[in-house]
């Protein structure tokens, strides 16, 4: 649909595309909070039957009143008008099993995630963008074949199995550490600090040594969807008529490589990172979990399997909207970036 | 160009003639055939699937047999070739039981997602408009969705046996089918057959059931593949947390759970459970691929 151009209002093609997904994220983010508010609220045992479940002492009349208290006698719909308004002016509630603010919960465990989510994130990127290139510019070979089959095994593990063979084999068993030059790398099984650590270098070698483990295991699955994507859009690239132009025209392969083919292929990676940037933080939940990380997926785990459902509501909540936010920034970015997309 | 052998032959011919050349599934088998690590994990398939189902007459003892004498034994001693976890159950036998519940929930768990996102592709892509519309938010909202903490959360509620936790999968896991499948119907919708079909009379269930879906099978067919394996990854994550298959019913999953507390006395109980998972699933993703490359070389990646 051609909008007719407003004189006044000298918006570029890009800027009214990343407007209109703005406008589209609305409806989406709108349905799946009914969704998960439908889901958690027609679960069994609101707060107060759990209250009850603890204490036998507590009457009939008491729960009626609690209910009443609470709101919950209200019918589905006022309840989640009454949520939304609430959490849109961010608040969030009030968390039952942690007697904390749901927001400052929440702030404190996103920023233990975010240690994780940035150093796997990277570590994944490093690893994945040179094998993949690498793998692609030399097909078939034995390192190719390799890289592959690596591929198969980072998407076909289980993580929380990674995450317990890598707690034994780095916490329980490391033998290595028989050998004095290899005698630090003994890990802790899992957890964030050692207590009373102190700050400034000491913190941060401390800090290092607990997330190794963790941040390798969250990495791995990125790690081999990444270097699928760099393997398979270099092979498209370097077939390409341009390349063959480059290399055809005298250019170093070097060049070639680096100026002509890579910058191509890149292109569709930066789609696939920005997509999965949420995807590390909802694949976190598992890895957080057998680590003992305190992080926003350990705190999903714990809040629904402990029946605190205005804390998995939040952080349900949270997740979707990073997924929906990081959307938007791959569109865009691949708008940005790939001069023949279409506005549409 | 590969493509050119799939449109040429007749497509999904239920019984080839052999007077009108080789038909695609007989392409398709002979490419398959020459992609070693798929026809590996087919065969290791075969092998987990043989082993899974004659699970009752191989094992060595019942699956809830408890030697109390032998609690944590180790491999080999006492007649229990991979030992036995904490209550004295063979581990072996329990490998071999929770096999079939982890292929079972993770076949029929594939079979229903891709059975569902068939059905919403189908209607959405040939229907189109209004009908599409609502039914590709509705895909984009289920997408957008932390699968794994709904799927925790239903667990908790629902979890237990197989069936919910088939359901349960199935219920959230047939987007990316839905998705591959109206494309197809799509792009086949505007091809000249279907026209020619529709121009000869042909109903709407004939066109969808005869000239459409069967050549929309083989991306069809490669996400019900690879599905398999995501099934059983997600059936052994949440038995793994405790809301999934519920003991005394062995699944992968559960006794990795169990075995997580022994990993400091006995961690060889917490690999073999965790190593099966791997191989199963290792197994239909290598096949998964070889499936797509002799199917329909245009799905790379």
């Amino acid at each position: 649909m051609a909008a007719p151009k407003l004189p006044c209002l000298r918006t570029s093609d890009v800027q009214r595309y990343i407007l209109r997904r703005i406008l589209q994220m609305i409806p989406i983010a709108l349905g799946i909070s009914i969704l998960m508010f439908t889901l958690l609220t027609l679960a069994p045992g609101d707060p107060v039957d759990l209250l009850i479940s603890t204490d036998p002492r507590v009457r009939p009349e008491d729960v009626a009143r609690l209910k009443r208290i609470y709101g919950l006698d209200q019918p589905i719909h006022i309840r989640y008008v009454k949520w939304l308004g609430r959490t849109l002016q961010g608040d969030l509630g009030w968390s039952r099993t942690y007697k904390e603010r749901v927001t400052d919960l929440m702030k404190d465990r996103i920023a233990n995630s975010l240690w994780l989510t940035i150093t796997a994130f990277f570590l994944a990127l490093l690893v994945a963008v040179p094998v993949g290139i690498y793998s692609a510019l030399k097909q078939y070979s034995f390192w190719d074949y390799l890289a592959t089959t690596f591929t198969f095994f980072g998407v076909s593990i289980p993580v929380f199995w990674f995450a317990i063979m890598t707690i034994y084999l780095f916490a329980v068993w490391h033998p290595w550490t028989a050998w004095p030059p290899l005698a630090w790398l003994a890990l802790p099984p899992g957890g964030i600090s050692t207590p009373g650590v102190g700050s400034g270098l000491p913190f941060l070698l401390d800090r290092l040594k607990y997330m190794l483990a963790p941040s390798v295991v969250l990495a791995l699955l990125s790690m081999a969807t990444y270097t699928r994507y760099t393997r398979s859009s270099m092979l498209e690239v370097i077939r390409q008529d341009y390349v063959r132009t480059a290399r055809a025209k005298g250019l170093a392969e070097g060049t070639v490589i680096n100026k002509h083919a890579l910058r191509n292929a890149l292109i569709p990676l930066v789609t696939i990172v920005a997509l999965s940037i949420s995807g590390l933080f909802a694949g976190a939940p598992v890895t957080e979990t057998v680590f003992a990380w305190p992080g926003v997926g350990r705190l999903l785990v714990d809040s629904v399997l402990g029946g605190d459902y205005v804390v998995a509501q939040a952080v349900l909540m949270f997740l979707a909207v990073l997924v929906l936010i990081f959307n938007l920034v791959a569109d865009i970015g691949y708008a940005l970036l790939d001069p023949r997309i279409r506005y549409d | 160009m590969a493509r050119n052998a799939a449109t040429v032959a007749v497509p999904a011919a239920p019984q080839p003639r052999s007077d009108i050349g080789e038909g695609y599934w007989q392409i398709a088998w002979k490419r398959l055939r020459k992609h070693r690590l798929a026809m590996a994990g087919l065969f290791v398939i075969f092998l987990l699937v043989a082993v899974a189902v004659s699970a009752p007459w191989i094992a060595p003892y019942r699956f809830e047999e408890i030697d109390l004498l032998n609690r944590f034994a180790k491999p080999f001693i006492a007649g229990h070739a991979l030992g036995t976890d904490d209550l004295g159950h063979d581990v072996l036998t329990r490998l071999l039981y929770a096999g079939r519940i982890s292929l079972l929930v993770g076949f029929a768990a594939a079979l229903s997602a891709v059975a569902l996102g068939t059905m919403v592709g189908v209607v959405a892509g040939f229907y189109g408009g209004m009908i599409d519309n609502i039914l590709m938010r509705l895909t984009d909202i289920v997408l957008t969705l932390p699968l794994f903490g709904v799927l925790l959360l239903l667990g908790r509620y629902f979890g237990g046996g197989v069936l919910p936790i088939v359901i349960i999968i199935g219920a959230f896991g047939w987007t990316v089918a839905a998705r591959l499948v109206r494309g197809e119907i799509l792009r086949l919708k505007s091809l000249d057959y279907t026209d020619a079909a529709r121009a000869l009379g042909a109903s709407e269930t004939r066109i969808i059931f005869r000239h459409l879906l069967p050549n929309a099978m083989a991306p069809i067919i490669v996400a019900a593949t690879l599905d398999v394996g995501g099934a059983i990854l997600i059936e052994a994550a949440l038995s793994y947390f405790g809301v999934g298959i519920q003991p005394p019913t062995p699944s992968w999953g559960n006794m990795l759970q169990n075995a997580q507390s022994y990993l400091w006395s006995s961690p060889l109980l917490a690999f073999w459970p965790g190593a099966m998972i791997f191989l199963t699933v290792l197994c239909f993703n290598f096949f998964g691929d070889g499936l797509r490359d002799a199917l329909d070389p245009r799905l790379k990646v």
